[in-house]
């Protein structure tokens, strides 16, 4: 992954503008969509699609919802409300429509990941590499593929990097709402709500602070009395009427358990890419409650640490925390870690720094292959078992939390370079420290 | 002293009108004085008094086969054994609890449809007539079986479905499947523990459930299903010890499939040679156990018996000879009869009303598929509104977004 | 792996005093001080463990590789393997009494003959089949004829099915048994030796099973023209599949899921042992509970010995010695070839090496292969001729127990294994036992391929002593006093973009190569168009090479090399627990070959001034690896290499055995890019 985009910044970029390089991509996926129904071969396959986000399970819902049966009251249905009043209003729900609605919108998440790279960087103009990072996420196998399964990941996907990228232009309001719409449809992202609030606030936006970690406490009081609490505030009014509008759309609360806590009382035990549903499968029931609480608290236990070790820059933050949640969610799909990968094409200034680009790049690639093969192997060859493709799963969230862990080193490798550098000129106290670096 | 005596006796009599074809009159028991319990203790006294060494007045024998499927049909045949001899001994099918999966003789692999044969020469139908099977198929549970024991049975099941044994009851419990080391499978699903069974023997004991067990069983590595008893008066035995397996005795080349296994097969031998009235004793049993012939080293426990069991007769476990007095004064068992009609009688209208109701449930959930016209448009109302929430908000956030700055760039 | 022991890149930086002087401590004590170290301490020992690997990385790569090869060599080792066992309790193998008789027999003889003057008549397809189709109504079973059409690139063949469902009365029909035979025997792989006997086989079973009742599962009579054709057509219309060359008519009568199957294949007039055939499509296997069954009940209920395919044990046969002379070669000594290990492990090796000949080519061994893609378990009976004992009456006894224990099943196969090598009739090797070894290569080519990542990314330079030297790279300044005096390490550019796009051009030129394999116009001028495209193959590589600068060649070199060997192992690696046969023959092609590489190259002394003499015999012998072969096969014989070419796309386009695009897409193109290497070097 990294190795990859690691030598494209130093050979000069590839001379495509972003708009043709969107447009083809986008040209290409229609005509896709025009003379093959690529999806009927992929929706049904457990790696694109969880539960959460499956798009005969949304057919499904929008059936009986249509039929006036609750959705809810059986176990089959997780999406939120607000997919359902999307689909049976304004957007008309056909399967052609959707590829074109699936299309544009893993064109817009390019767009906003672009934007997002160019307000890093602090320019508004086109850059060089802009298509590479458009590409990066485009084209992106984890990425791709979900989203030529109709997999609302891909959707929820658009909706994280609109938030980003608004965050990062610092339209408060727009922003906030974003988000707001991105956890009303997928809870678990409640992950990314403490970074994007810190970018919000944060005196220099989404540039890159890595190099000058102590340019001093960005947490103070008074920036959290007086910006973070009413931003929070506003957000939080956003996900009221949002909850409100779930309320009107399905006329009642049944979607509460089913949707908000699906991704912690871990309802369905389809298997995914994830690390939840073996261990839920295997244990034993009186132990589930505990075993949920573990797993949701795991969850949420990086955010205070990620958010306060980088408050310098809190665009850092957000990545980590979305590669976290692309390794240890209830229900991912190949999009979340995909979402991760595509992100780090917008820090190049990590890749010098990064450890074992070679190993993580090598461990996804023994994942990828490993991962429908066991699939396959378990469930339509018949000569594997649940524990082959358990098996390629932890190797799949190995090669995840590497390229997490790989991150978080070098995101602070960058800062002591520069900090030790700083006092071997000042002062030489080479004769008598020896400088070890862990 | 009077009072625990009543009680006592109260509990004999109860038990003896179950176990004997006889009833005594409960209801006089019941209703009497003082004097007449006196009366009766007495008579009680010297009915037991009367019996010798086996203080017990009624036999039970509950027969469980752990295991499902054709490849297993020794285990049913074992067990269907087993229920012949017991039966043919004296004890009643009342008396006889019965767990069984029961798909052999209906089995399409069954050869010989309907039948159920322990033997290669097809000599013998165990499942020829008469068979009342308690509890069958997926009945057949590690839970129903603990339930039996201890009594804990729901209050619908009928009287065939439970063990109602008292302090005066032997009973002979006899198990057969798959196992190992301190377990016993059953259909391939869930597991039984030694100590499962020892605890639950406990709580018979604790309620005054038996007089005298004698514990059977004929499975791999049998004897460390009987190594957790703890409680009085129990007879055990296995087919075989730890880290040892129990074979099959034959195969019928016919039925494609082995018939019986050695142990059930050696004991099987044994009891068809003694009858009612035989004295032959467990120890005899004991002594008749060949492990060349059983391939396996069968056990023997006795330690927790205070009978020394070349004193017990066999017949007190495996025949049904409680011993009877017939009380000319008291033959109103008419009135027993006419409770338990009344009983079923009070039973039928409430059956019956769950009956209709389940069935007016059904009627009206059958209305719920059929779309009003009003259900679709207040959906439709309300999927709208939704939406137009949605739009309202984020019509809202980017007007005021977009206000705010042209206002900053006014500003600057 | 990723950094050379000097240069430690990792994120945090701790400033720790110099230790202070070591005070006498005795040995308990300093061992419990070593425990609770300082982080300093610990990073120090890390350091020199990384070291200590990186130094001797050459040794392990070269004693992994060792291991690896010498393991896949002792495969058929008979220590290595156990004897099959029975895991499904349902089974009951030959448990029964069979009851097919003489009379059977003679009805299998009438049957026989009435075939047999079809033949002499020289019937059509359709004739035979409706003779068939009309013996099954006699029976009374349900039955139908189902003409179909196979069209490759290169090839049509067409032929007509019979098929015929004995429904049993005691069930619902939801699970069935297939009892198949082709018209044409498996000797030669479908040569034209007719399968007459396998097809009375099936009649007269068929009418025998009509007279019990006690079936579990519908049985089903399929009686597939042509070799493998016509039972691919039969199971593709069966499952409701489309494949785009086959025409098919639908089948009028139908039955449950299929779990197991068995194809009778008894092409001579008498045979004195069974063989097993069991490879499925794409290097499969059935489970092998059923093959354990199988054999138990040909020895005990048929009475009729088991071989592995057509292999007599020629320990019971001392004629059959000189097959095995390769093994066991007349110049050892009289002692050694005696002893009773090797002439086992001869024998198992010989069957070893049958099986991977099959499976590392995907191919299926009989028409039972086609069944494992629907999750049928099945396998082939083969009849082996000989003068005798054995006839109808031994076969279909064999038939029937084998039903009989299929009958029992309760559920598909699953409890015993899917993936093993069976080295007898009755022994097998557990997949613990045999996959390590490519594994094991696929490791020391991945250490190969990160050494030279390193080597790509780091350049070791001497540095005279004194104060450290600001060289290049910002990453270096710090970290390196302990060395400072001895030598540095400077940081260089990987060209991976570069690389990348060097391998996906080798990858579009091996999936050009597919795509001018699988022309009709290929296939039909064989002898003149392989040496062209081969030629046009090796040419590219050096044209395109010739473009990239001399000065950055040999960081590509490096960088390719690196990424090669990790791709390759990655394949390997991934293959074994699919096939292990293919993954072994991948090591035994790709695993040193691809290592050596630029090895002989004299980068390392003097990197600039001489060259690389040996370039272009070393890239020619890599061409001769990748491709260059089968040109050089076309001189010695080219029936061959056109009849393996033609078959092997056949198989690919009728049967969907991946070879074909395995060795043009992932293959041709790894080696090519070793190649490539060797011409950058």
């Amino acid at each position: 992954m990294s190795a990859t985009t690691r030598t494209t910044t130093t050979t000069k970029g590839l001379g495509v503008s972003l708009g043709a390089t969107l447009s083809t991509i986008t040209a290409l996926r229609i005509c896709l969509a025009f003379t093959k129904d690529v999806s009927t071969y992929l929706q049904y396959e457990q790696l694109l699609s969880s539960p959460l986000t499956s798009y005969t399970r949304l057919q499904e819902g929008l059936f009986l919802f249509n039929h006036d049966v609750d959705p809810y009251s059986g176990g089959l249905f997780y999406h939120s409300p607000l997919y359902l009043s999307i689909f049976s209003t304004i957007i008309p729900n056909s399967r052609f429509i959707a590829s074109l609605l699936w299309t544009f919108a893993d064109a817009l998440g390019a767009w906003a990941l672009v934007q997002i790279w160019r307000a890093r960087q602090g320019v508004s103009s086109p850059t060089s590499r802009d298509s590479l990072v458009a590409v990066s996420y485009l084209l992106n196998p984890y990425t791709l593929l979900p989203s030529l399964a109709l997999s609302t990941s891909s959707l929820e996907n658009t909706l994280t990097l609109l938030a980003i990228m608004l965050a990062s232009q610092r339209l408060h309001s727009p922003s906030l709402l974003a988000l707001a719409l991105l956890i009303t449809l997928n809870p678990s992202s409640i992950l990314l709500l403490a970074p994007v609030l810190l970018l919000l606030a944060h005196p220099t936006g989404p540039k890159s602070n890595l190099a000058s970690p102590s340019t001093g406490s960005v947490l103070t009081t008074p920036l959290l009395k007086k910006t973070v609490l009413p931003l929070f505030a506003e957000f939080f009014a956003y996900i009221a009427v949002l909850v409100g509008a779930s309320a009107l759309t399905s006329g009642g609360w049944s979607w509460v358990g089913q949707n908000v806590f699906a991704g912690v009382l871990l309802p369905d035990l389809t298997p995914n890419t994830g690390l939840w549903w073996y261990f839920f499968t295997e244990m034993f029931d009186h132990f589930r409650p505990f075993f949920l609480m573990v797993f949701t608290m795991h969850l949420l236990i990086y955010i205070a640490p990620i958010c306060v070790k980088f408050q310098h820059d809190p665009l850092f933050a957000t990545l980590l925390l979305q590669g976290i949640l692309g390794t240890f969610k209830a229900y991912p799909t190949l999009a979340d870690p995909g979402l991760f990968i595509a992100m780090v094409s917008v820090f190049p200034e990590i890749y010098s720094h990064l450890r074992h680009p070679i190993v993580t790049t090598l461990l996804h690639i023994h994942a990828a292959l490993l991962l429908p093969l066991f699939n396959h192997l378990w469930l339509a060859h018949g000569a594997g078992n649940a524990n082959f493709f358990y098996a390629s799963t932890l190797v799949f969230a190995c090669a995840n939390g590497a390229g997490v862990l790989d991150c978080l080193w070098a995101g602070l490798r960058v800062g002591i370079e520069k900090l030790s550098t700083g006092e071997k000129a000042s002062e030489d106290v080479e004769e008598e420290w020896t400088v070890v670096q862990e | 002293m009077l009072l625990p005596c009543f009680r006592h006796l109260h509990l004999l009599l109860f038990s003896l009108l179950l176990a004997t074809p006889l009833v005594f009159s409960a209801h006089e028991a019941h209703t009497d004085e003082d004097a007449k319990y006196a009366q009766a203790q007495e008579q009680a006294r010297k009915f037991f008094s009367a019996t010798g060494s086996a203080s017990h007045t009624n036999n039970w024998a509950v027969l469980v086969c752990a295991s499902r499927y054709w490849f297993n049909y020794r285990h049913m045949a074992n067990t269907l054994g087993m229920y012949r001899t017991v039966k043919r001994l004296g004890v009643p099918d009342s008396n006889i609890i019965l767990m069984l999966a029961d798909d052999m003789a209906c089995n399409t692999r069954n050869k010989a449809p309907g039948s159920v044969y322990a033997n290669s020469k097809h000599l013998l139908d165990l499942y020829g007539d008469n068979i009342e099977v308690d509890y069958r198929g997926y009945e057949v549970t590690v839970e129903n079986v603990i339930r039996v024991l201890t009594g804990r049975v729901p209050d619908h099941y009928p009287r065939s479905k439970r063990l109602l044994s008292d302090e005066r009851s032997n009973i002979f419990f006899y198990l057969t499947g798959h196992g190992g080391n301190e377990f016993l499978k059953f259909q391939d699903n869930e597991e039984i523990s030694a100590f499962d069974v020892a605890d639950a023997f406990e709580t018979m004991w604790q309620k005054k459930r038996y007089n005298e067990i004698f514990f059977m069983i004929d499975t791999c590595q049998a004897n460390t299903m009987y190594s957790k008893f703890y409680s009085p008066n129990i007879i055990a035995t296995g087919s075989s010890r730890l880290g040892e397996s129990s074979y099959s005795f034959e195969t019928d080349y016919d039925l494609g499939t082995a018939v019986i296994d050695s142990y059930t097969h050696g004991v099987l031998q044994y009891l068809e040679g003694i009858n009612k009235t035989s004295t032959a004793t467990i120890q005899d049993l004991f002594n008749a156990y060949d492990p060349v012939k059983m391939k396996s080293h069968p056990g023997i426990d006795t330690h927790l018996s205070k009978r020394p069991v070349n004193e017990t007769l066999l017949t007190d476990f495996f025949g049904a000879v409680a011993r009877v007095e017939v009380d000319q004064s008291s033959n109103d068992y008419t009135s027993l009869y006419l409770d338990e009609v009344e009983n079923a009688a009070s039973l039928t209208p409430q059956t019956n009303e769950s009956v209709v109701r389940v069935l007016s449930r059904g009627g009206s959930h059958e209305h719920t598929p059929a779309i009003s016209q009003d259900a679709s448009w207040a959906r439709a109302m309300r999927t709208w509104g939704g939406m137009s929430v949605l739009l309202v908000l984020l019509g809202g956030v980017l007007v005021s977004s977009k206000r705010r700055a042209t206002v900053t760039t006014l500003d600057t | 792996m990723e950094s050379p022991p000097t240069k430690q890149t990792t994120a945090q930086a701790t400033l720790v005093p110099p230790p202070p002087p070591p005070a006498r401590e005795n040995p308990v004590k300093r061992f419990l001080g070593r425990l609770k170290a300082s982080p300093a301490t610990k990073i120090r020992r890390r350091k020199a463990m990384n070291a200590k690997i990186h130094k001797n990385l050459g040794w392990l790569k070269l004693l992994l590789f060792i291991v690896g090869y010498v393991w896949m060599l002792v495969i058929p080792y008979p220590d290595l393997g156990r004897k099959t066992y029975s895991d499904e309790n349902a089974l009951q193998p030959a448990q029964v009494h069979t009851s097919y008789n003489w009379g059977d027999v003679r009805k299998a003889d009438k049957y026989l003959e009435g075939l047999e003057s079809l033949v002499a008549a020289n019937a059509t397809s359709e004739r035979i089949a409706t003779h068939l189709s009309d013996e099954f109504a006699k029976l009374g079973l349900l039955t139908a004829t189902q003409a179909y059409n196979l069209s490759t690139t290169n090839d049509l063949s067409s032929g007509v099915n019979t098929y015929a469902i004995l429904r049993s009365p005691r069930i619902s029909g939801a699970e069935a048994i297939l009892v198949g035979a082709s018209w044409l025997s498996r000797t030669g792989e479908g040569d034209g030796t007719l399968n007459l006997r396998g097809v009375s086989t099936v009649l007269s079973i068929a009418s025998f099973l009509r007279r019990s009742s006690h079936w579990a599962k519908d049985i089903i009579f399929v009686v597939s023209d042509g070799y493998m054709d016509g039972m691919q057509a039969f199971l593709t219309t069966y499952h409701g599949q489309t494949q785009s060359n086959i025409q098919a008519q639908p089948l009028r009568h139908s039955s449950g899921v299929i779990w197991t199957a068995m194809a009778i294949d008894y092409p001579a007039h008498s045979f004195s042992h069974l063989g097993v055939f069991h490879e499925a499509l794409n290097g499969r296997l059935p489970n092998a509970d059923l093959l354990h069954s199988f054999q138990l009940i040909s020895r005990y209920a048929g009475g009729v010995p088991v071989i592995m395919y057509d292999h007599l044990d020629w320990r019971e046969h001392p004629a059959l010695r000189k097959q095995f002379d390769w093994v066991t070669p007349k110049w050892l000594p009289r002692s050694i070839r005696d002893r009773k290990e090797l002439k086992t492990f001869a024998y198992h090796a010989r069957n070893v090496w049958r099986h991977w000949g099959y499976q590392a080519r995907g191919k299926a061994s009989g028409i039972h292969g086609l069944m494992r893609q629907y999750r049928i378990d099945a396998f082939t009976m083969f009849a082996l001729p000989a003068v005798g004992p054995h006839g109808f009456h031994a076969i279909g006894k064999t038939i029937e127990s084998t039903l009989r224990t299929m009958n029992n099943l309760l559920e598909r196969l699953h409890a015993s294994v899917f993936f093993y090598t069976l080295t007898a009739p009755d022994r097998f090797i557990k997949i613990g036992n045999y996959l390590p070894s490519a594994v094991i290569v696929s490791v020391a080519m991945m250490f190969t391929g990160l050494g030279f990542w390193v080597d790509a990314g780091w350049e070791r330079i001497l540095v005279p002593g004194g104060k450290a030297l600001a060289i290049g790279g910002k990453a270096l300044a710090i970290g390196e006093t302990a060395f400072r005096g001895e030598d540095r390490w400077k940081q260089r550019s990987r060209p991976v973009l570069a690389v990348l796009m060097i391998m996906a051009l080798t990858h579009a030129l091996g999936g050009a190569l597919y795509t001018l394999c699988t022309t009709a116009v290929f296939l039909q001028n064989i002898p003149i168009l392989l040496p062209l495209i081969s030629l046009l193959i090796f040419g590219v590589p050096i044209i395109l090479s010739s473009f990239i600068a001399p000065s950055a060649s040999s960081q590509i070199s490096k960088t390719l090399q690196a990424l090669n060997l990790s791709f390759a192992s990655t394949i390997i690696s991934i293959t074994t627990v699919l096939n292990f046969s293919l993954a072994a023959l991948l090591c035994a092609l790709l695993g040193l070959p691809l290592a050596l590489g630029s090895s002989a190259a004299p980068t390392r002394s003097s990197p600039s001034s001489s060259g690389y003499p040996l370039k272009y015999p070393v890239y020619t012998l890599y061409a001769l690896l990748g491709y260059g072969f089968l040109t050089l096969g076309l001189l010695y014989s080219p029936n061959l290499v056109v009849q393996a070419i033609q078959g092997g796309v056949r198989d690919w386009e009728a049967f969907g055995v991946w070879f074909v695009p395995l060795f043009c897409g992932v293959y041709v193109p790894l080696v090519v890019q070793a190649g490539v290497v060797v011409l950058l070097a």
